[in-house]
């Protein structure tokens, strides 16, 4: 069990109804470990008017009700749990893996070799560098609680699509900047996709809608395309 | 025995709510209902919760028949409503007979209207909201013979009573036309635009064809950013003012997605946000620099206009017989004993 003292943060208005919350730490794994704190402290909480909190890398945007409670208040509220992190001594939860399956290049990841050319690597690099690190899942993000992760060790940051795709479908696994994503659900996206997971990600019958949380660890496997239809119709799931 | 309501003509329509407010935490846009004064308003003169499962129509004309004899509201957009083919006010509890037909045409000024029915219709929940939330697939959109359930019939209000002044007992009926005047603060990443930002305050913006829930998009002069270099992923307001492109400016209303990386210029007020939901495209679009404290007031007022509305509502439902505080109503006698 690790005693977080949380890191210097800064507090900006955003609009009406929420706040910005930024930890300035030198590190960026503090930062994170202060702004996921905070929303698990502030989510419960249990202030009257706190819709509920999204913390990312370095940053929790925290909603409320302004007819329930001001900016003013929950400034105030921000600041409190700051301070009770660095008394609580709560560790995060412990952390689960989960084995993801993908088949790399093709059909599945339309832009690998696009990737490996930038990059100045084979294709074959790119995907021993994929599948060669754990990943911790950062935050949930749009669309649908994407696990957002730090990218695979590149030799650059990927470059973004200058015409993002109208449409990728779920389980697309994607690069861009220095991070790394899945995507749960079909949406229009600008993230280069080296590949695609035949598992089932988001489950709108079940609550949480995806099966990971922040601080949870993920490893990619590199899978044939022959293998992708036998797992159609299974869910992502945490190893035992 | 409710009987339902038969979707006729669904035009552009959804069953929704005043949104998914535990989403954002799983990386859910809040969704719901884009003028949530207007639907507010909506619930409330039908006796319902504020928060209760009610009708959005956007846009297009509407129809429905009612199997049984229900109570309704109809707020938004300036339209023509007939029931049973009368004219019938907005803004005003209406009855409708079973057999008769709702008919709502000609939405203009604004872009959204809400009808909620007393007792409120049924619809699945996902994270305790029956919003819909497109990118997920979920929501109920309605189809030409759609039947909705409603969950309590109101026997036949006989119109005399409401001849009441109900609603001109101080509810202000939202102003719409073409030029909006919307109220901001500024965002957290104002310094990212340096001067440039002031061109928010002194031009007009063009509202394009291609807004939605999820973000309007302003033609105009565009405020420039001076710093350059990724910006970390973070979560974003509703309201949200950004530029993401040279072309346009981009205004994240509640279908928003949750994260992105774009610096927030200003972030529009809680009451801008219901003016913008019934922005049509070709309005044009002015913007007023507020504070936090002045936009809380201003949201706050509104507020206690509704709570005001429904206390009058309380007391006229209160005379008529009608069950305006459902969850003692369905209460079973042996409840009560």
């Amino acid at each position: 069990m690790s005693v977080l003292t949380a890191a210097s943060t800064e507090i900006y208005e955003s609009g009406d109804s929420a706040l910005r919350v930024v930890a300035i730490s030198e590190t960026s794994e503090h930062n994170w470990l202060t702004v996921h704190g905070l929303a698990d402290w502030l989510e419960n909480c249990g202030a009257e008017g706190l819709h509920g909190a999204v913390p990312t890398y370095d940053s929790v945007l925290v909603e409320f009700d302004p007819i329930l409670v001001s900016a003013r208040q929950v400034r105030a509220f921000v600041k409190l749990g700051l301070l009770e992190l660095g008394h609580t001594g709560e560790s995060a939860h412990a952390p689960r893996e989960f084995d993801v399956p993908v088949v790399y290049g093709g059909e599945y990841g339309p832009d690998l070799e696009r990737v490996a050319e930038h990059q100045g690597i084979s294709v074959e690099e790119v995907i021993r560098l994929h599948t060669h690190k754990t990943y911790t899942v950062r935050c949930l993000g749009a669309p649908a609680g994407s696990p957002m992760m730090d990218g695979p060790a590149f030799p650059k940051p990927v470059p973004r699509l200058k015409d993002p795709r109208l449409s990728v479908p779920a389980g697309a696994v994607a690069v861009a900047g220095r991070q790394a994503v899945i995507a749960p659900a079909v949406a229009p996206g600008g993230w280069c996709v080296i590949g695609q997971t035949p598992l089932s990600v988001l489950n709108i019958r079940r609550e949480p809608l995806v099966p990971y949380k922040p601080g949870d660890i993920l490893r990619f496997r590199q899978v044939g395309p022959e293998d992708f239809n036998e797992f159609l119709g299974m869910e992502l799931e945490p190893l035992p | 025995m409710s009987g339902g309501i038969l979707i006729q003509q669904p035009g552009n329509s959804v069953v929704t709510d005043l949104g998914r407010f535990r989403g954002p935490r799983f990386g859910l846009p809040v969704n719901g209902a884009l003028d949530q004064y207007s639907a507010r308003a909506a619930n409330i003169l039908a006796g319902n919760l504020d928060n209760d499962p009610l009708v959005e129509i956007t846009a297009l004309d509407f129809r429905m028949k009612a199997n049984s004899d229900i109570l309704i509201a109809v707020t938004g957009a300036p339209l023509t409503l007939t029931v049973g083919g009368r004219p019938s006010s907005q803004w005003e509890p209406v009855s409708v007979r079973a057999g008769e037909t709702v008919s709502i045409r000609g939405i203009h000024r604004g872009l959204r209207a809400y009808v909620a029915v007393h007792g409120s219709i049924e619809a699945e929940t996902l994270l305790g909201s029956v919003a819909p939330d497109t990118v997920v697939g979920f929501g109920l959109q309605l189809k030409e013979g759609t039947i909705l359930l409603n969950r309590r019939s109101v026997g036949p209000v006989r119109q005399p009573y409401f001849d009441l002044p109900l609603f001109r007992l101080g509810l202000e009926r939202p102003r719409m036309d073409s030029n909006l005047l919307v109220d901001v603060t500024d965002g957290p990443d104002v310094a990212e635009f340096g001067e440039s930002g002031e061109l928010l305050y002194t031009s007009e913006y063009a509202v394009s064809g291609r807004s939605n829930h999820i973000g309007l998009r302003l033609g105009g002069e565009l405020p420039e950013r001076t710093s350059s270099g990724e910006v970390l992923s973070r979560g974003v307001p509703v309201g949200a003012v950004e530029v993401p492109s040279r072309e346009e400016l981009l205004v994240l209303h509640r279908g928003r997605g949750v994260t992105a990386g774009y610096p927030v210029l200003a972030v529009v007020t809680s009451t801008g946000l219901d003016v913008l939901a019934q922005a049509r495209p070709g309005d044009k679009v002015r913007f007023r620099k507020t504070t936090v404290a002045e936009a809380t007031a201003t949201h706050r007022r509104s507020r206690t206009q509704l709570e005001t509305l429904r206390e009058s509502v309380n007391t006229v439902f209160g005379l008529l017989g009608i069950g305006c505080r459902p969850q003692w109503q369905d209460l079973p006698v042996a409840a009560c004993s």
